[in-house]
């Protein structure tokens, strides 16, 4: 198996793991009011999304 | 500090050292360190823009050099480099939620463990310089690859120093259950560098 195949393999099953947590970590923290708790949230979100990113970068739908 | 198991115990034991000046200032201070993140946001935006003139005034993206295009990143190696960023995002909030609930053996672990993917890291990106079939010089695309990762960068070694203070401190009692302001602002600033590799993996090797 070459390095590639590994690493996008890795990054698959990290991105589905950080990214869940990532999902739960910003349910939890919906009812948190205050400045810090909404830019956590947005960052979380944004996190998210790059979690997302690696999944499709990883299955070659992004990036080639 | 000692770990309470119960959150209700956790809650009252934090509010027993309540200063009311903290009290007072600290939103103030939450505003000012909010604001520098949303002016870092700016320095960032400034090159990221500067890199879309470039690319969409290009012809050919990524550029010729000698007659030969260059090649594209290595889109799997930084997936997975960005995953190792990202995880590190979620290890710093569990490491902040511990400290609210007074567990300072979970916190300390978690934040070794963000350190520890903050470091690998910045190993992954100076593997990603060496193996890079371009330079600062030779390219707008290498120019502006090594300038806006390279800044990246360095926020994030200024964010693995912080945090190595942040665990030092938090050891030495400088923090409380009530006073924890630097750890929310640490963790404030790790999701911004997360957020801001977000938009730079997504434009150097997705698009």
């Amino acid at each position: 198996m070459s390095a590639e195949i590994v690493e996008r393999v890795l990054a698959f099953i990290a991105a589905f793991v950080v990214g869940g947590t990532a999902i739960f970590q910003l349910k939890n923290e919906l009812p948190a009011r205050g400045l810090d708790a909404s830019v956590t949230k947005v960052l979380l979100g944004l996190m998210i999304v790059g979690c997302v990113f690696a999944v499709l970068a990883s299955v070659r739908v992004l990036g080639g | 500090m000692s770990a309470l198991n119960s959150p209700l115990e956790a809650v009252e034991a934090r509010y027993l050292d309540v200063d009311p000046v903290y009290a007072e200032t600290r939103d103030i201070r939450l505003l000012g360190f909010v604001m520098a993140l949303g002016a870092d946001c700016v320095l960032f935006s400034s090159f990221i823009f500067a890199y879309l003139y470039l690319r969409t005034a290009s012809p050919a993206w990524p550029p010729f050099v000698g007659g030969h295009q260059l090649p594209r990143l290595d889109t799997a190696f930084a997936a997975l480099n960005s995953m190792v960023l990202f995880g590190s995002g979620v290890t710093m909030h569990y490491a902040l939620e511990n400290w609210k609930h007074l567990k300072k053996q979970a916190f300390n672990g978690w934040l070794a463990a963000t350190i520890v993917l903050g470091i690998l890291f910045l190993l992954g990106q100076g593997h990603e310089y060496l193996s890079a079939q371009m330079t600062w010089q030779g390219s707008s695309f290498g120019a502006s690859f090594f300038t806006l990762t390279g800044m990246h960068g360095f926020h994030v070694l200024v964010g693995v120093c912080y945090l190595i203070v942040l665990m030092i401190q938090s050891n030495r009692g400088v923090y409380t259950g009530s006073k924890y302001f630097g750890l929310t602002a640490g963790t404030l600033y790790w999701h911004f560098v997360d957020v801001i590799w977000v938009f730079l993996f997504f434009l150097f090797y997705l698009w």
